[in-house]
């Protein structure tokens, strides 16, 4: 009895520290919405545990309609999502959720099904210029990354420091960008004085180049300690590559990476400590978020707070990171090592 | 003169001037570049060439039949996936499996681009256009979005990349370019002396002429292209073993590098003419420049730039140079001829 009034207590609080007026809304379960959860492309891991997250969600609101996860395959990413989107448009679904890969080239077909009255939620990236979106579902704070990634190369390097280089994906992959830049900013803070970043290349997300480009950075600057690739693909590869040359007592790897994939790199040192958020919780939030904007429960503007199942509280407000546009937040980071890499790979 | 022209053919002369240009290249590197010319410059360059180049020796005989094979990227992805699949499920398997797996199953995508290209009368570019989606396409369904990871395969494979077959003189001979350059010496000894192969350069300078001889066209064509496939299969697994994580991207662009390594190697794209050993010298100008670039760290645009320009001067040198160089050679034939006749006509 104790524990309810305590959370009542608390969700009252919460309640009224929200801005705007709006109350949290709980969602009606059992609607029956046709919704589409769109990836960037099929086939690899986060995309998948998006899915599933989404699932539960959908299995959670008993929503009578099938989710239906469509994307396009990886070499044919671009055109790929426009026409998926267009299509889900000419079938009159209710709301398409888009991790978008496609830049601003697609707004038009975003814009059109809004016209039709659909509703449309991104995910893991955003539409640019939010135009043709409701609300982006953003994985992480982008200034939080940049400190995770400072904290990260503190604790690898050590107090006495070093250099160390960046491994990224592609020079005009908005979110890695962001991300480095947020993590230049971090390194001004006096703590991480000693940490001297010397160079930044780019793998485009390709296990090949990224593999050669880590080793032409070990080469270019013989003395750094770490390589700290801000992307899934990257961090493998330098890791492997590292490992390849005998290096891993020399130069750490770090960044942000796929537990699973990760496993054998920290478990024998290569790879230390890695960060990365849930992307089944991301699923689980979009397939929310979606599902109250298409029944109407909440609306697509800032301070609307609502519930999203075993997650919690959400508000949404405008997205600090971009010049238009709303966000919800969901947070936090994790982070692995030796201790509980295993776990999180299963 | 005539000497050396009996001795030497052509596309000698433009391999030659190829490992001359690659020379040129390291020098200009090394004056650029601190610590060039270290053995591990040497071992980088030879292990991001050696993929490449298995894929282009069969890209070489698919290109002389006046074909051209661009789902060699998707083979190399599925066969890398399905043989890493099967060898993370039992590890305890002997390690002459997975490659046989990797180069059946090539070898089986092969077969379905070659009966398409030579029976279905379909142009190869079609084809193989249309198998490079669909092959993605099966593996994109068949993963499930599961990644093959390191950790799931045998500690032999992981640390294949890793094992020399010898070391010289600081210079570390890996165990998969020597296999690739055994595939090379192989292939290039086949073509040249071997019949069979033979004929496909017969089928490439002239179609119609090797089908009123009697040659079985088709079956050349089937050939050409169930090689490539196999190839592809075995630097799938080469693939497996480099880079441990296998996702559905494996491979994915591959095919541009391999065309680029044939074309900068003087196999010509209309078929007939090129050889083997062209290719892979073609392999390993585009490595040393793609490594060296990466040392000095241009910006990535350039870089693009820079190998999209060696393939056109390939292209425009071949067109040129070696057409120039052809007639010199046939037109000193002619003048053999012409001397010699004049005796026989003399006798009335």
């Amino acid at each position: 009895m104790r524990e309810y009034v305590l959370a009542g207590a608390a969700l009252l609080a919460v309640g009224m520290l929200s801005p705007g007026a709006h109350a949290q809304v709980k969602a009606t379960p059992g609607k029956a919405e046709n919704m589409v959860l769109l990836p960037k492309f099929l086939g690899i891991l986060p995309f998948d545990q998006a899915h599933r997250g989404a699932e539960e969600a959908a299995a959670e609101l008993k929503n009578p309609a099938k989710l239906q996860y469509l994307g396009p395959t990886p070499e044919n990413s671009v055109a790929g999502q426009i026409e998926i989107v267009t299509n889900a448009t000419t079938q009159g679904v209710n709301a398409i959720m888009i991790s978008n890969n496609s830049g601003d080239q697609i707004v038009p077909a975003a814009k059109k099904a809004q016209a039709a009255g659909i509703k449309v939620v991104t995910w893991d990236s955003p539409i640019p210029s939010a135009e043709g979106e409701d609300v982006f579902v953003a994985q992480v704070d982008f200034t939080q990354t940049g400190r995770v990634m400072a904290d990260m190369a503190l604790k690898i390097m050590g107090p006495e420091g070093g250099k160390f280089a960046i491994l990224s994906a592609s020079p005009d992959a908005a979110n890695q960008n962001a991300w480095i830049a947020a993590m230049q900013e971090a390194l001004k803070d006096p703590k991480y004085a000693k940490l001297q970043q010397v160079g930044i290349v780019y793998g485009n997300d390709q296990s090949e180049l990224s593999y050669n480009q880590a080793l032409a950075l070990v080469d270019k600057y013989p003395g750094i300690k770490l390589i700290m690739a801000p992307t899934s693909v990257g961090i493998v590869a330098a890791a492997k590559a590292m490992q390849d040359e005998g290096l891993c007592n020399k130069v750490k790897v770090s960044g942000l990476g796929v537990p699973k994939e990760m496993l054998a790199y920290t478990k024998n040192g290569c790879a230390p400590e890695f960060a990365l958020w849930s992307f089944v919780d991301l699923g689980y939030l979009t397939y929310y978020t979606a599902y109250m904007l298409a029944t109407g429960e909440i609306k697509a503007e800032p301070g609307q707070s609502f519930t999203a199942g075993r997650l919690g509280n959400y508000t949404i407000t405008k997205d600090p990171t971009r010049k238009a546009g709303l966000r919800v937040l969901m947070g936090p980071f994790s982070i692995y090592d030796a201790s509980n890499v295993e776990a999180a790979a299963k | 003169m005539t000497w050396l022209r009996r001795r030497i053919r052509p596309e000698q002369i433009r391999e030659f001037s190829l490992l001359l240009l690659i020379v040129v290249a390291v020098l200009i590197f090394g004056s650029a570049i601190d610590n060039y010319y270290t053995s591990r410059t040497f071992n980088r360059i030879a292990s991001s060439v050696m993929i490449i180049t298995v894929v282009a020796v069969g890209q070489t005989l698919v290109v002389l039949t006046r074909n051209i094979d661009l789902s060699v990227g998707s083979i190399v992805g599925c066969t890398a996936y399905v043989a890493g699949v099967r060898i993370a499920a039992d590890n305890g398997l002997p390690a002459i499996v997975p490659v046989l797996i990797a180069v059946a199953l090539g070898a089986a995508m092969g077969a379905i681009n070659g009966v398409l290209v030579a029976w279905g009368r379909v142009p190869s570019i079609i084809v193989t256009l249309g198998t490079l989606a669909i092959f993605r396409g099966l593996l994109v369904d068949y993963s499930g979005a599961r990644t093959v990871t390191t950790d799931s395969l045998p500690p032999w494979l992981v640390d294949l990349p890793r094992l020399d077959l010898f070391t010289l003189a600081g210079l570390h001979v890996k165990v998969m370019v020597a296999l690739a350059l055994a595939i090379v010496i192989a292939f290039q000894l086949a073509t040249s002396y071997l019949t069979f192969a033979r004929q496909f350069y017969a089928l490439g300078s002239n179609p119609d002429a090797a089908d009123l001889i009697g040659l079985p066209t088709r079956r050349i064509v089937l050939t050409a292209f169930v090689l490539s496939g196999a190839l592809s299969g075995l630097a799938g697994f080469m693939t497996l073993a480099r880079f441990g994580n296998i996702t559905v991207e494996a491979g994915r662009g591959l095919e541009l590098e391999v065309v680029a390594a044939a074309v900068v190697g003087g196999v010509n794209i209309f078929g007939g003419s090129g050889t083997v050993i062209g290719a892979m010298l073609g392999g390993v100008m585009i490595g040393t420049l793609e490594q060296s670039l990466l040392r000095l760290q241009i910006n990535e645009f350039w870089r693009d730039a820079v190998m999209g320009l060696l393939i056109l001067l390939a292209v425009a040198s071949d067109a040129v140079i070696l057409k120039r160089l052809r007639a010199l050679w046939a037109r000193a034939d002619l003048e053999m001829i012409a001397r010699s006749a004049p005796r026989t006509g003399e006798a009335p």
